[in-house]
């Protein structure tokens, strides 16, 4: 156990000289590619000695190495101020960005991997059978399709006409959210079907194949017993490492649902901070991003070894 | 296995069905879309048309536009009369009204909103020129009002004592205001008709602290609680608003059109006001379409099957009972050249051959669905300055013209010329404009090449002089020519509002002596003269000023498009009984033979 422990804690020490290579990359990113946010936050009437005023409360008459160090402290500190752009509190915004990007991803995100897992049973077990060729072509298809169609025919189809859905909007709390992201849950598990069974299937496939199997079969096990005893277990590991790697990328939420569905979440959030070169709130999305990513990475290793009992931390 | 899927598939069918909220058709609710997020509720940083439109519903100002009357004209709003003014034209003195009270918050005793004093507006205009709050409105005042600039200079990088004597900003009395000028500027009232230096509570700014933004105290029609970045705006009617009423002139086409009908009632005329923020125009659409939100705006992609070629709305719109509204906008498109280049310093004819090339209808037609108006001045329809009749021998399309152009400016055939960098965003639409504009150069043997940019890169490389040519778009401040014109005023060049650059003596001269006019019709025809002599040098190559097309559902009441619209939700009404009829009338998102096929 204590192995365990040393483990975890090395891996969160990792942190530190992760989050410094992380502020330094946001640093030489934003002032090699973004404009100087002094004359987008100034807007079209702005004067020189605005200019400057402007720039000495931002800090940015500063040396860059006292910058880059603000950005560190703000990294271990959390306090990333406020928006440059919108003068609010990035810490309120962060979690008020979070709750609406996480009540749309968490849901979808669940619903998509858990339908597509049991699908991809399914077709495993009917391998090489009609209904495997269905479900693959059907997959196929519908990857083809962009998600944009699926987000304007639905809207369209299940909230304009059929009155089934919100067209858009966000209330916070339960149950009033459920109202606005039952549709973009919808398309979300929609889009992911696709390639998620196909690939499940596939880790699944990898794994019927096994000489394990072979030898379950001889012994006289069932099919169903195979499968879910052994071959879904054995493919936990694979699986658990693609959905824990997604999961801290939930917290962005998704970009065009959010959009189209005027969802406040984090996505959106981002998206405006880079169209008004609004650093202090970049910043924060991506130390934090780079936090949860470790974290996420930690949360797998300790999952492996509860569905791998011979996986051991080191 | 089956069944296990099957029980998955009906689980889901059940979970996602019917999840729509019930309507209310209990209280009267203005309902509209806004397309971009709303940075905060502070006067001071109204900065962008959506903050200042949210806290024109909240504050208020000195003065306003008269709601229906055309061209604009400004009334007094929190101001007990128009100001009178010194024969010199360099004091204004203001009445302030009485009885005016703040909104009921916890920053006042008792939570209770204290009455509006004149020194509320000393305390608003000082906060827009206190170096630590970077208005984006100080442009309005910087060096007008004597006195200002310094205590601003006073105080930079330190604190500001607000209760300074400030020389030409001072409430003589709890109801009387008085600026005095540096010089005379009879632009100056349109400032007050600004959010910008709409009255704020000192008590308000100091209990909240930096969270002001998020707190807004006014004595506006309409009050809101804390303001969270969501997307939707809540708003209800301030129960202690004074006695407002609403206007009761108005042109015939305004009787006509029942924008009489409540002439004399108390404002407001709606319980609530809901902003939707909504950034994609084909959701806001479909809002629209659905009956969510009661007028909106017509995208691009949609235009044809809303507005058929003669203007009128098409037979499906037509029979759903909606409105159409079509009014010219205050404003202006335009390439600019920058004229810190040699190429386009000294060189008119290079300039007028490039505006001859360009097919101005073709690109009303592909980017702006026919309905802008071809801009043969900088100055836009509906103020001082504008002459229909003047046509720009420049502002048309002439290939030969232009060839011919071209060779006298040195460049036959475009041989000797070097290609031309033009910037622009990284939007679809912006891309193809350029493409459209390189193709036109390209017939008369000018090279275009097109760099894109991210609006930051693109702001940054215009405020710095390093574009060589863009596109741009101005939509008027306030409504007078001096806000279009001061655009090619030298010095106003990059950063300021002159992206091109333009420096000319003479016109900065005429331009300066224009300006400071008193308005009327004298002026008017000098800003015509102005405009039309600096359009032929072509220092910017002409867009279109566009128009609002404008859709409003039957239930909605009073609507009258304006550029200045900040502070009208209060004229707006909802006639809840025919809000209900059609929507449960299903004639919104069912055509007649859907409605005959479902019954």
């Amino acid at each position: 156990m204590s192995g365990n422990w040393n483990y975890i804690i090395r891996r969160l020490l990792y942190l530190i000289p992760v989050l410094l290579g992380v502020c330094f990359l946001v640093f030489v990113l934003f002032n090699l590619t973004a404009g100087d946010p002094v004359l987008m936050l100034l807007g079209k009437h702005g004067s020189p000695e605005q200019a400057a005023a402007l720039r000495e409360q931002l800090g940015l008459n500063q040396s860059l190495f006292m910058q880059y160090v603000d950005i560190v402290k703000s990294a271990f500190t959390f306090d990333f101020g406020r928006s440059w752009s919108t003068k609010q509190e990035i810490s309120a915004m962060m979690v008020q960005g979070a709750i609406p990007s996480l009540t749309l991803s968490l849901p979808a995100f669940a619903i998509a991997t858990f339908t597509s897992i049991i699908f991809a049973v399914v077709v495993a077990f009917y391998r090489g059978k009609g209904i495997d060729l269905f479900i693959r072509i059907t997959c196929i298809a519908m990857m083809s399709i962009s998600s944009l169609v699926y987000i304007l025919v639905f809207q369209y189809l299940l909230a304009y006409k059929w009155g089934l859905f919100e067209i858009s909007g966000y209330e916070f709390g339960f149950p009033n959210f459920l109202y606005y992201v039952s549709l973009p849950v919808l398309i979300w598990v929609i889009l992911s079907l696709g390639p998620d069974i196909r690939f499940y299937r596939t880790l699944i496939l990898d794994e019927i194949y096994q000489d394990y199997v072979r030898t379950a079969k001889a012994k006289g096990l069932s099919e169903k017993a195979i499968l879910f005893k052994h071959v879904l277990r054995n493919a936990m590991i694979p699986i658990v490492t693609y959905t824990v790697v997604q999961l801290p990328f939930l917290l962005l939420g998704a970009l065009l649902l959010e959009s189209f569905f005027s969802i406040p979440g984090l996505g959106g959030m981002t998206i405006t901070a880079l169209n008004s070169s609004d650093f202090p709130v970049l910043k924060a999305i991506t130390i934090l991003s780079a936090i949860a990513y470790i974290v996420f990475t930690l949360v797998q290793d300790i999952v492996y070894t509860v569905v791998d009992p011979r996986v051991k931390l080191q | 296995m089956y069944k296990l899927s099957v029980s998955i598939l009906l689980a889901f069918s059940v979970m996602f069905t019917s999840c729509t909220k019930k309507k209310n058709y209990e209280e009267k609710v203005l309902e509209i879309n806004v397309s971009a997020k709303v940075k905060g509720l502070d006067p001071v940083n109204a900065g962008d048309t959506y903050s200042s439109g949210e806290i024109a519903r909240v504050y208020e100002g000195l003065l306003q536009y008269h709601y229906l009357t055309r061209p604009f004209k400004l009334e007094p709003n929190l101001a007990e009369s128009m100001p009178t003014v010194s024969d010199d034209g360099l004091t204004y003195t203001f009445k302030v009204k009485k009885g005016v009270l703040f909104h009921d918050n916890k920053c006042f005793p008792n939570g209770k909103g204290r009455e509006l004093k004149a020194k509320d507006f000393v305390y608003a205009i000082s906060r827009m020129a206190d170096l630590k709050n970077n208005s984006t409105g100080w442009w309005l005042l910087d060096g007008k009002i004597q006195g200002l600039n310094e205590w601003r200079e006073t105080y930079s990088g330190k604190t500001a004592n607000y209760d300074d004597k400030i020389e030409g900003l001072q409430a003589l009395d709890d109801y009387t205001l008085q600026f005095k000028l540096t010089k005379k500027y009879p632009q100056f009232l349109y400032s007050l008709a600004m959010t910008y230096t709409y009255a704020v509570a000192r008590e308000a700014v100091e209990s909240y602290g930096e969270e002001f933004l998020n707190n807004p105290v006014g004595t506006g029609a309409f009050m809101t609680g804390t303001y969270s970045q969501a997307n939707v705006i809540n708003y209800v009617k301030n129960p202690t608003y004074r006695d407002v009423r609403y206007p009761t002139e108005g042109s015939a086409s305004d009787k006509a059109n029942g924008l009489l009908a409540n002439a004399g009632q108390k404002l407001p005329l709606v319980d609530k006001i809901k902003v939707n923020i909504v950034t994609e125009a084909s959701t806001r659409f479909l809002k629209f379409k659905n009956g969510e939100v009661d007028y909106s705006e017509i995208p691009k992609d949609d235009f044809n099957q809303v507005v058929t070629p003669d203007q009128a709305l098409t037979d499906t719109f037509e029979k759903m009972g909606i409105a159409l509204e079509i009014t010219p906008d205050l404003d202006i498109t335009y390439i600019a050249f920058n004229h810190d280049d040699p190429l386009f310093k000294k060189n008119d004819k290079l300039k007028q051959a490039m505006s001859l090339a360009y097919d101005h209808e073709k690109a009303n037609e592909l980017f702006y669905n026919g309905r802008g108006m071809l801009a043969q001045t900088i100055v836009p329809p509906g103020i001082g300055g504008y002459d229909p009749d003047y046509k720009n021998p420049y502002a048309k399309y002439d290939i030969a013209a232009a060839k011919k152009m071209l060779a006298e400016a040195g460049y036959p055939e475009g041989k000797g010329l070097p290609e031309i960098q033009y910037e622009t965003t990284s939007t679809t639409v912006a891309r193809q404009m350029s493409e459209f504009f390189a193709k036109s150069m390209k017939d008369i043997g000018i090279k275009i090449k097109v760099n894109t940019n991210t609006w930051p890169q693109l702001t940054q490389k215009t405020k710095k002089r390093q574009a060589q040519m863009f596109g741009m778009a101005w939509l008027g401040d306030y409504p007078d020519a001096e806000n279009f014109l001061q655009l090619l005023y030298g010095p106003n060049s990059a950063p300021g509002p002159n992206g091109g650059n333009y420096n000319n003596a003479k016109f900065n001269a005429e331009f300066e002596t224009v300006k400071n006019m008193q308005p009327g019709p004298e002026r008017a025809k000098l800003y015509g003269k102005l405009a039309q002599e600096v359009a032929e040098a072509t220092p910017l190559l002409l867009g279109v000023h566009r128009t609002s097309f404008v859709l409003k559902h039957s239930w909605l009441k009073n609507y009258k498009f304006s550029t200045f619209s900040h502070g009208n939700s209060k004229y707006y009404d909802i006639d809840l009984s025919k809000k209900k009829k059609v929507l449960e009338s299903g004639i919104l998102t069912k055509t007649p033979e859907e409605k005959t096929a479902s019954n």
